[in-house]
């Protein structure tokens, strides 16, 4: 089964080698965004088993996308996509209902191996 | 017997530590009561002094802090209000272990264990407030003591080496552990483990029924997990151990005995010194191979000196982290209410300038709260928030480092201070002193505006002693008052003791140095500029007349002559003065020797160094020269003569002492 994911981030630069990495790896990219509103729209329409979600984005945050995305499926696997030195707000992210965390910059192994960890659980 | 002699040094300096931030910890305790993170701390350091103490075999304290435990026990199983008095009760435990703990050195001071032996009585008699058994227990993830809370299985966890956030990480596994079960203790607690103050690996106890190896695999799961352990028998010492390599992500440090860093430190002193000479020889050789092997060493010594005085550097922090619990205590005994926020603590002094102003700066605090701050009913008059703020800031400024100690209490009393000087005869009848000379006087020697003496402040040492200290370390004092809106004191002092930038003035065959970051400029005295009488002469400046003082005249020798003379202007803090000498030399870095100069002599001097010919030099003490010249400008009396007389003496006497010795000694 060829699993579905949602990339969420403001820089194009960021969501581009996020998708390839995971393109790669046979997951299949089903949707971008770029703000936290437009996270939680899409979730709602394309249902993703699997959602990269950026920490500081315009509009909305990911910390609150997190929150409004566990508010529709409290189901929702969503694997937080973290700068250095961010570690609350990470914390604050698991809290919401996030379920894992990768830091940038990112090594395609741990991008991975983060992603099979979230859709194992 | 275990030889304890050699683990001496180490259980001071680490009691010292683990006494700090039990202090720490019960403030944070009484300003928010239900807070866990606080009683954990106050627990863990009573933990670990009963067993440092018991190993060395102090065993009143570590008595005392046995009876520490279970009392906490109460707090954090929410049977017990963390009360005011129960805060009191065990403040006054760890004063009791503070001293205790200080009198070790010297084999035990008298009566520390009686003391040890009735607070910890106290403490096991302390009955404090209940609360009903139906209070709900703590809420999960319990940062709890696995100390005390043996239940449940004893799981190890150790993280990959390489693991980013780690303490995210950390939190995660305990997220992922309590949908196993309850989790019972965490060692290091949650904090600790969020900023990832732990080693490779951490432990906690889990109430669970899942098999062992549900949890390992549950727990592997997690991610950069290396590996799992559950025993269900390990003990709870071993819990309790920090993991190997503990604290791995934070700076490594050793411990070295200050006086060895003292040593370094003279040692590049002299080592500098060594290095002027050389130069000196180096340039009147005009041998360009020896001028660049000097210029070579020269540039090393400048290296080494720089890494030596940066390893003597400590973070204000090291001493101000006992400051609230000065205020609290002084508030609490004198029926006010105080709140102290500290500001800067990271800023870096000199482990010896840090020193020697803990005190100093202690003594501004109790004064803020013992004559700054209103009573509440006086404050509540006034219209003021009833809990007073003493702020304490460390700042860079410049070439220097300030200290703040501000209030907003009720001001410097200007009549009491008139009054008072008036008594003492320091200020005529008819006088009118400006904002400025109010200040003046306070600092003065003996001047105290204390009704009564209190515990605190006021028995006869006043602000005057801290200036004095922060002007024998090259610092200066500066007092700001408005009446009715709160004082504030500034203490600008030098971030290193030791080697200081300095501008070398000759004058009648004397040399002197001047710290240059006092010095604004050095002219040609141009006469024309002059105005006044000769008692109360002023120098035309672009910013305006400043006043001058003539070194030679102050430091009675003979008058100047008609030759050409120059003028270094000065500045302390707000004030300027210009001082004639006969001829600036040269701008050189100095090592400073502290100056012992006589008590009840005018302060002129702050220090000696030896130049790089060998001879001595005093160094002119800036902020006094400032003074005095505001003194005989304003056509107030000049200092005494013959206390300067004395020194001056002194001077010459100490220059023979020290021809051949770099050590600077006053003669007996």
């Amino acid at each position: 089964m060829i699993h579905t994911v949602l990339v969420c981030d403001d820089a194009i630069f960021m969501r581009t080698m996020i998708s390839d990495i995971l393109s790669q790896s046979g997951y299949e990219v089903i949707g971008e965004a770029e703000t936290g509103t437009q996270a939680v729209e899409k979730y709602k329409l394309l249902r993703p088993d699997l959602v990269t979600m950026d920490i500081v984005m315009p509009d909305m945050g990911g910390i609150d996308a997190v929150r409004e995305i566990t508010k529709v499926d409290a189901n929702a696997k969503i694997l937080m996509c973290s700068a250095m030195g961010q570690q609350a707000l990470v914390v604050e992210a698991i809290q919401a209902g996030a379920r894992d965390f990768v830091v940038k910059p990112f090594q395609p192994s741990r991008v991975l191996e983060a992603v099979q960890r979230v859709l194992a659980k | 017997m275990l030889d304890t002699s050699r683990y001496a040094d180490l259980f001071l300096t680490e009691s010292r530590d683990h006494l700090a931030a039990m202090s720490e910890a019960l403030l944070a305790l009484e300003r928010s009561p239900r807070a866990r993170g606080p009683v954990d701390a106050v627990f863990r350091a009573a933990h670990t002094l009963k067993g440092m103490s018991a190993a060395m075999g102090h065993d009143a304290i570590a008595a005392l802090a046995h009876e520490i435990e279970p009392l906490l026990e109460r707090v954090r199983r929410r049977e017990l209000q963390a009360t005011r008095a129960l805060v009191d009760v065990l403040l006054a435990g760890a004063d009791a272990l503070e001293a205790a703990i200080a009198g070790v050195p010297s084999g035990g001071l008298m009566g520390t264990d009686d003391a040890c032996r009735a607070a910890a009585h106290r403490i096991a008699a302390f009955e404090g407030v209940t609360i009903a058994s139906s209070a709900p227990s703590l809420p999960t993830p319990a940062a709890g003591i696995s100390a005390v809370a043996l239940e449940g299985r004893l799981v190890r966890i150790r993280v990959s080496s390489d693991v980013p956030m780690r303490g995210v990480r950390a939190f995660l596994i305990v997220r992922r552990a309590e949908s196993l079960g309850r989790v019972s203790a965490l060692t290091p607690d949650l904090d600790a483990l969020q900023r990832g103050e732990f080693g490779r690996g951490f432990s906690l106890r889990i109430v669970t029924d899942e098999p062992r190896d549900a949890i390992e695999h549950a727990l592997l799961a997690v991610g950069d997990v290396e590996a799992v352990s559950v025993d269900g028998e390990g003990d709870a010492e071993r819990a309790l151990e920090p993991a190997a390599g503990a604290h791995a992500g934070v700076r490594r440090h050793v411990r070295v005995d200050t006086r060895r860093l003292d040593a370094l430190m003279n040692l590049v002193g002299e080592l500098v010194i060594a290095r002027g000479r050389l130069e000196r020889i180096a340039g009147a050789m005009e041998s360009d191979d020896l001028t660049q092997g000097v210029g070579d060493a020269a540039r090393l010594i400048a290296d080494l000196q720089a890494e030596i005085i940066a390893s003597r550097m400590l973070p204000v922090a090291e001493v101000f982290e006992r400051f609230p619990r000065v205020v609290r205590d002084a508030a609490r005994q004198l029926g006010k209410n105080a709140e102290l926020t500290i500001e800067g603590g990271d800023i870096e002094l000199d482990r010896s300038v840090l020193d020697v102003i803990s005190e100093p700066v202690m003594h501004l605090l109790r004064n803020a709260v013992d004559h700054g701050l209103e009573s509440p009913v006086e404050r509540a008059a006034a219209g003021k928030p009833l809990t007073g703020r003493v702020t304490l800031t460390a700042s860079r400024e410049h070439a220097s480092v300030a200290i703040r100690v501000r209030d907003d209490g009720r001001g410097v009393d200007r009549e009491r201070v008139v009054a008072k000087a008036r008594a003492l005869g320091m200020l005529d009848a008819a006088a009118a002193p400006t904002d400025d000379e109010i200040a003046d006087l306070i600092a003065r020697p003996g001047f105290s505006t204390a009704p009564e003496v209190t515990a605190f402040s006021g028995r006869g040492v006043g602000i005057d002693v801290v200036a004095s200290t922060v002007r024998r370390l090259g610092g200066a004092v500066e007092i700001i008052s408005v009446r009715g809106e709160g004082t504030c004191v500034t203490l600008r002092l030098p971030p290193t003791l030791a080697i200081v930038r300095a501008v070398v003035a000759r004058v009648a065959g004397e040399t002197y140095a001047l710290p240059a970051a006092h010095v604004v400029t050095a002219l040609e005295l141009d006469r024309r500029a002059l105005s006044g009488a000769a008692a109360a002469e002023r120098l035309a400046t672009r910013d305006g007349p400043v006043p001058v003082i003539r070194l030679r005249t102050l430091l009675e020798m003979e008058p100047d002559d008609d030759t050409l003379k120059q003028v270094v202007l000065l500045r302390a803090g707000e004030r300027r003065v210009a001082l004639v000498i006969d001829e600036v030399v040269e701008q050189r870095e100095i090592v400073v020797k502290p100056f012992d100069a006589a008590l009840g002599t005018a302060p002129l001097f702050s220090g000696a160094t030896i130049l790089g010919d060998g001879a001595p030099a005093l160094i002119l003490d800036v902020a006094q020269l400032a003074a005095v010249g505001h003194r005989v400008s304003a056509g107030g009396p000049r200092p005494s003569t013959g206390a300067i007389a004395i020194e001056s003496r002194q001077a010459t006497d100490s220059r023979q002492v020290t021809t051949d010795s770099t050590v600077l000694r006053r003669p007996q």
